[in-house]
């Protein structure tokens, strides 16, 4: 560890107690900023062909440096007016409590799992697990949500079908088992501590990481869920934000495949629609607001993550 | 001890358990009902994968059509082996998920190990904000991308080649490169969220047990290996065991639209996935595809079950159940 | 080990209580729902067969009924409007609420498909041969009830007025084998029924280098090799004259026909029509196309047009082909195309292109079974009032009052006549915009300014009623006895067919290993039965 190596990276501050060394650092830096260029690139590259003139894809493809820009695509979605401000309110709405309501469900359920004096432990693991690679199917699923539990053009058709996901309460299990010492519900226990008083007040600060990482993946497979909504809500007052602007995209590409059995009505309306860029505007749309929610979940996530620094 | 105090402590002891699994009962018990509605419900559509599926005429609903049904057996089955290649495409669904198992699991665990010791928060923060953007992007939008590369005509790629003085490979249409293209596609979209799962689990690592490392004289790497991993052991393990019994699934959309479902290369991209779609388009015969789909599962059920008792044979707490 | 098996049993044994259970309440349930619907479907038909068999039975309105109506390739965010007036009408002419159902381009095949497995109360879907609810498959699997059932005779009854103006092609198209036997499974729209291969001309370039449209119309694809060569010569290496559809491109060639039936991408079976004479008879034997000398001979062709650089690779890209095939239109950058013709579209094609466009066509319009099936409303086993969904059928498919209302909507709303009682759409059009041939009968509709006057009855219909049948037209291959093979062909079709078509393998070691897996994935069998099936026709024409 050079003092060199230090003042170039310009690091003045001590570095904290325990840190990987400098040049290890380093290395880690640039394998990490290679990674993530390759990640963040083609979203930039989408984002760059969604403000492309229509023109300019036709002539030189998809490229990061277009012949001409264009604003086309926004203009297009923008026509939905209100209906693209109440998909959004329809997003967030079924986001937000979707996540309370799955990470509490998965929370209580996993915790009951990680308890190794819980009776029925095993059968209840298995009970979920199952249905991981076991369902009925499409068609029988429809059937009983719609017609059976009245799930249809309502906001709980929208929430009620992810709120139980047995991966996350694999991991919200595991999660538990290599963060919470047993010892402190047996402890908990003694003091006379209601079951879930001890894992409200006691357990759950301990697995904050754990349960952001739930309640991110959760938020994520709200946000993005979109076959749902063309499932069950007809209503459009309704539709999510995904599924609206998925909507536009499987027309688009509809008309593109099948224009030919469609009558010259249909052919026109096809070529007039700004495909190419429309396809890139809409993932922006849809990416933006769920990108910049992240930074809340990851509060927790990275909270405890610099090692140097003890805990208070 | 008289006898009765110890009849009257069992005693207590007795209902306390009792009112221990009572309440541990109820914690599980929305969860169990969804899983009942949702889940088990549904499950007596398994029988139309032996169904010639149709619809009772008289009085059409789910159940009437499955119960006025005839049984065909196997028959549904049957698609799946008709010639060659079937091996090809069980070669390459089993191929292809091995090697992102194993690649997977070493990238995205190394990845959390080393991102947890870079000593900005911040840096790390957006290092991990930008590995998950590839989770927002479908593979159809991913295959535009690639395109981008690729494309014959157009592609940056082919250009490039063509400056350098090379001769441009036609990428659609062979098939040497796609493994490699492949198998890159997958890890670039999967790290970001495994690396969240690890990471969550690495910050709930006591630090104390660190600085105890440290002081005792452990290098880095001796941290890494005697403090970290063994705690990242049970999700390391969890989600290899679950991941093995998804061997049999494919990503339909990395191995469909990121080729651009391109003919000549089906010998490397066609897995069993990619089949069932394309013979159900063909077909519209939805019993075949619920066939497929429970056979997938069953082996996949049984790999599961196979990996989850050898590992609890070893270590009981990492099992699956 | 033990307890997990325990587990397992339980999970089972849970899961077949479930079943059971449900499977009673729901059959219980039914059950009740069937005699109704037996009752009411029954009682109407006896009268008619006791009191008045020879006339139409009268329609019971005495009691008010909701119509579900499932459509495809709907834009429509707001239909109040127009509803408010469509069931005032409707009350009073059949005491009928109609709440539609507006399918989109892109939900279309999942939603109707879900709904009619899944048994969902939908009266009336569209369908069709080319939509997820294909209309045979799904007559097959008891999805529609047959309009002309001897015993209900639903068509006869409540639908005799757009039956007797319906054309005979469209009603002989119509037949199919069904759930319950050969017959009318659903109500063909009268649109643009007939099929017309053209070469799309981009005359503006042609004129350029010194050829005329008639150089064009005297030769075939096999002759267009030096005008090819002597526009890429002069437009550059990265100009690329022939836009092809692979698919497309192969049957205007070869003048191969799409068989009804053979569904899927693949088109797998045909048989070949005389390009001067579609209707006359040669002889049909439905042959395995891929292994005939006219594929051959096509393929070989194609690839020396594409090795010549005359065909763009991105063709061959299954995924982007559209979106390349528009882009390149939009932007002239073409020679010749392919294009199956919709009347009047050469004049919409010059001015969205800049360009002048002609479509040569390669045969006179022909009519397939495939076509004619090109839109329908079927009605579902599931209705429960198929008697009022035929009349409401019947009156929407006559009455001009109410075809337009739901077309076009209200008139001062969403359009209005100009001076010559042709529509103009306002605004408001953009909320509420049904497909036009996916709603019926397009003839009672007033023209759209740009189209004229008298489009629908010197132009459109005149047209489409000329176009003649092609030779065993009323055959339908039922591929229920091979679907296993055709799962297994759609797969190999897939890997070869496409790059064949457009020429981007080279066909003397693709060809021969294509014809081996089809073999191997059992071609000769398919064709074999189609055969049969061919036979039986013909013994059952005379």
């Amino acid at each position: 560890m050079s003092k060199n190596a230090q003042m170039a990276l310009g690091y003045k501050k001590k570095r904290p107690f325990n840190a990987v060394s400098v040049p290890a650092e380093i290395v880690i830096n640039i394998v990490m900023t290679l990674f993530c260029a390759a990640c963040v690139i083609p979203f930039i590259f989408v984002v760059i062909i969604s403000f492309t003139a229509e023109e300019s894809i036709r002539q030189i493809g998809y490229s990061f440096t277009p012949v001409s820009w264009g604003v086309e695509a926004y203009k297009y979605i923008m026509k939905l007016g209100d209906q693209l401000w109440l998909s959004y309110f329809n997003s967030f709405f079924i986001t937000i409590v979707g996540t309370i309501l799955s990470v509490l469900i998965c929370v209580l359920y996993s915790y009951a799992l990680f308890r190794r004096d819980f009776k029925y432990r095993s059968f209840f693991s298995f009970f979920s697990f199952f249905t991981m690679l076991f369902g009925g199917g499409l068609v029988p699923t429809y059937m009983v949500c719609k017609q059976m539990l009245g799930l249809s053009d309502n906001y709980a058709a929208l929430i009620v079908p992810l709120l139980v996901n047995p991966f996350n309460i694999i991991v919200m299990r595991t999660f538990f088992q290599s963060s919470v010492p047993e010892e402190l519900i047996e402890a908990a226990a003694i003091d006379g501590s209601g079951e879930y008083n001890t894992l409200f007040r006691i357990i759950v600060p301990i697995a904050k990481p754990g349960i952001a990482t739930i309640a991110l993946l959760n938020a994520l497979a709200y946000w993005n869920e979109w076959f749902i909504a063309l499932l069950y809500v007809r209503e459009r007052a309704k539709i999510p934000l995904q599924y609206l602007l998925m909507q536009m995209q499987r027309n688009v590409e509809y008309l593109a495949k099948n224009s030919a059995n469609m009558g010259a009505d249909a052919v026109a309306a096809a070529s007039k629609l700004p495909t190419q860029s429309l396809r890139m505007a809409l993932v922006v749309l849809i990416v933006v607001p769920i990108a910049f929610a992240y930074p809340f979940f990851q509060r927790y996530i990275i909270a405890g993550l610099t090692i140097g620094s003890v805990k208070g | 001890m008289s006898r009765v105090s110890v009849a009257k402590k069992a005693n207590t002891t007795v209902s306390a358990r009792r009112k221990k699994t009572f309440m541990l009962l109820t914690m599980v018990a929305p969860g169990a009902i969804w899983l009942i509605l949702l889940r088990y419900l549904p499950m007596f559509g398994i029988v139309m994968a032996f169904q010639d599926y149709k619809i009772y005429t008289k009085a059409p609903s789910l159940i009437n059509n499955i119960m006025n049904s005839n049984f065909v057996g196997i028959k549904n089955f049957k698609f799946l082996f008709m010639t060659k290649d079937s091996w090809v495409m069980i070669r390459n669904t089993l191929g292809y998920n091995t090697v992102f198992i194993i690649l997977g699991l070493l990238i995205s665990v190394t990845f959390a190990v080393i991102l947890n010791e870079v000593t900005k928060k911040f840096v790390a923060k957006t290092y991990q904000t930008l590995m998950f953007f590839p989770y927002f992007l479908s593979w159809v939008v991913a295959s535009y991308f690639v395109q981008a590369f690729l494309d014959p005509t157009n592609g940056l790629l082919t250009h490039a080649m063509q400056t350098w003085g090379m001769q441009p490979i036609d990428f659609y249409n062979s098939t040497k490169p796609w493994p490699y293209i492949l198998t890159i596609a997958y890890i670039w979209k999967s790290t970001g969220y495994s690396v969240v799962l690890y990471l969550a689990a690495i910050t709930g690592i006591d630090a104390t047990q660190y600085e105890a490392a440290s002081i005792d004289g452990a290098s880095k790497l001796q941290q890494v290996f005697y403090v970290t991993l063994p705690h990242l052991k049970t999700m390391i393990i969890i989600l290899f065991i679950l991941a093995v019994g998804k061997i049999f699934n494919a990503d339909f959309g990395l191995f469909y639209q990121v080729p651009m479902s391109s003919g000549p290369l089906m010998p490397v991209t066609q897995v069993i996935d990619t089949y069932v779609y394309r013979a159900m388009i063909a077909t519209q015969n939805y019993s075949m595809t619920t066939a497929a789909g429970l056979l997938q599962n069953v082996v996949g059920f049984i790999c599961i079950m196979v990996a989850n008792s050898i590992v609890s044979k070893f270590d009981k707490d990492s099992s699956l159940f | 080990m033990k307890k997990k098996l325990l587990s397992l049993v339980l999970c089972i044994a849970m899961s077949a209580t479930m079943l059971a259970g449900c499977g009673s309440t729901g059959s219980t349930e039914t059950a009740t729902e069937s005699t109704e619907t037996t009752e009411t479907a029954e009682a109407p038909a006896a009268e008619e067969t006791t009191e008045a068999p020879a006339e139409a039975a009268t329609l019971d309105t005495s009691t008010p009924v909701t119509l579900k109506w499932y459509l495809h390739g709907s834009t429509v965010n707001d239909d109040k409007a127009v509803m408010a007036k469509v069931n005032e009408y409707l009350g009073e002419k059949l005491n009928v609420t109609l709440e539609p159902i507006w399918g989109t381009w892109g939900d279309f095949d999942e939603g109707s498909t879900l709904a009619i497995n899944g048994g969902d109360d939908v009266d009336i879907y569209f369908t069709c041969s080319w939509s997820a609810d294909e209309y045979n498959s799904f007559a097959k699997k008891g999805a529609w009830v047959r309009l002309d059932d001897p015993e209900t005779n639903l068509l006869a009854n409540y639908g005799s007025d757009i039956w007797n103006i319906t054309p005979e092609v469209l009603k002989t198209g119509a037949e199919i084998e069904g759930s319950d036997g050969y017959g009318v499974y659903a109500l063909p729209g009268f649109k643009d029924f007939g099929t017309q291969n053209t070469w799309d001309i981009n005359v503006t370039l042609l004129e350029k280098y010194g050829y005329t449209l008639d150089d064009i119309r005297n030769t075939d694809y096999y002759g267009f090799g030096d005008i090819l060569k002597t526009v890429k010569e002069g437009e550059g290496a990265d100009f690329y004259p022939l836009l092809v559809e692979g698919a497309v491109l192969e049957r205007m060639v070869d003048n191969s026909i799409i068989v009804n039936g053979d569904a899927g991408s693949l088109n797998v079976l045909s048989y070949y029509i005389d390009p001067t004479d579609v209707s006359k008879d040669l002889g049909s034997k439905i042959v395995n196309k891929f292994a005939t000398e006219e594929y051959k001979k096509f393929v070989e062709q194609t690839r020396e047009y594409y090795l010549a650089g005359y065909i763009d690779p991105g063709c061959a890209n299954k995924q982007t082909a559209n979106d390349l095939r528009t882009a390149t239109q939009l932007d002239g950058k073409y020679l010749i195309g392919t294009q199956s013709y919709a009347l009047g579209y050469e004049v919409q094609a010059s001015a969205e292109r800049g360009i002048d466009v002609a479509f040569v066509p390669c045969t006179p319009p022909y009519v397939d079974k495939t076509s004619t099936q090109g839109a329908m409303m079927a009605i579902s086993t599931a209705s429960k009032n198929p008697e009022r969904a035929m009349a409401f059928l019947n009156l929407l498919n006559t009455d001009p009052y109410l075809m337009t209302l739901l077309e076009y909507g209200v008139e001062g709303t969403h359009y209005n006549l100009n001076d010559d009682g042709l529509v103009v759409f306002t605004k408001e059009h953009d909320n509420y915009q049904p497909w036009r041939n996916g709603m019926g009968n397009v003839t009672l509709l007033p023209p759209q300014e740009g189209e004229g006057k008298d489009f629908f009855t010197k132009v459109f219909i005149p047209y489409y009623e000329g176009a003649k049948a092609i030779p065993a037209f009323g055959y339908q291959f039922d591929p229920t006895s091979v679907e296993t093979e055709l799962a297994t062909l759609a797969n190999v079709g897939e890997q070869y067919a496409l790059a064949l078509s457009v020429g981007s393998v080279d066909p003397a070691t693709a060809l021969p290993e294509f014809l081996d897996k089809l073999e191997a994935a059992g071609m000769s069998k398919v064709v074999d039965e189609a055969n049969v099936q061919l036979d039986a026709y013909f013994a059952n024409e005379q």
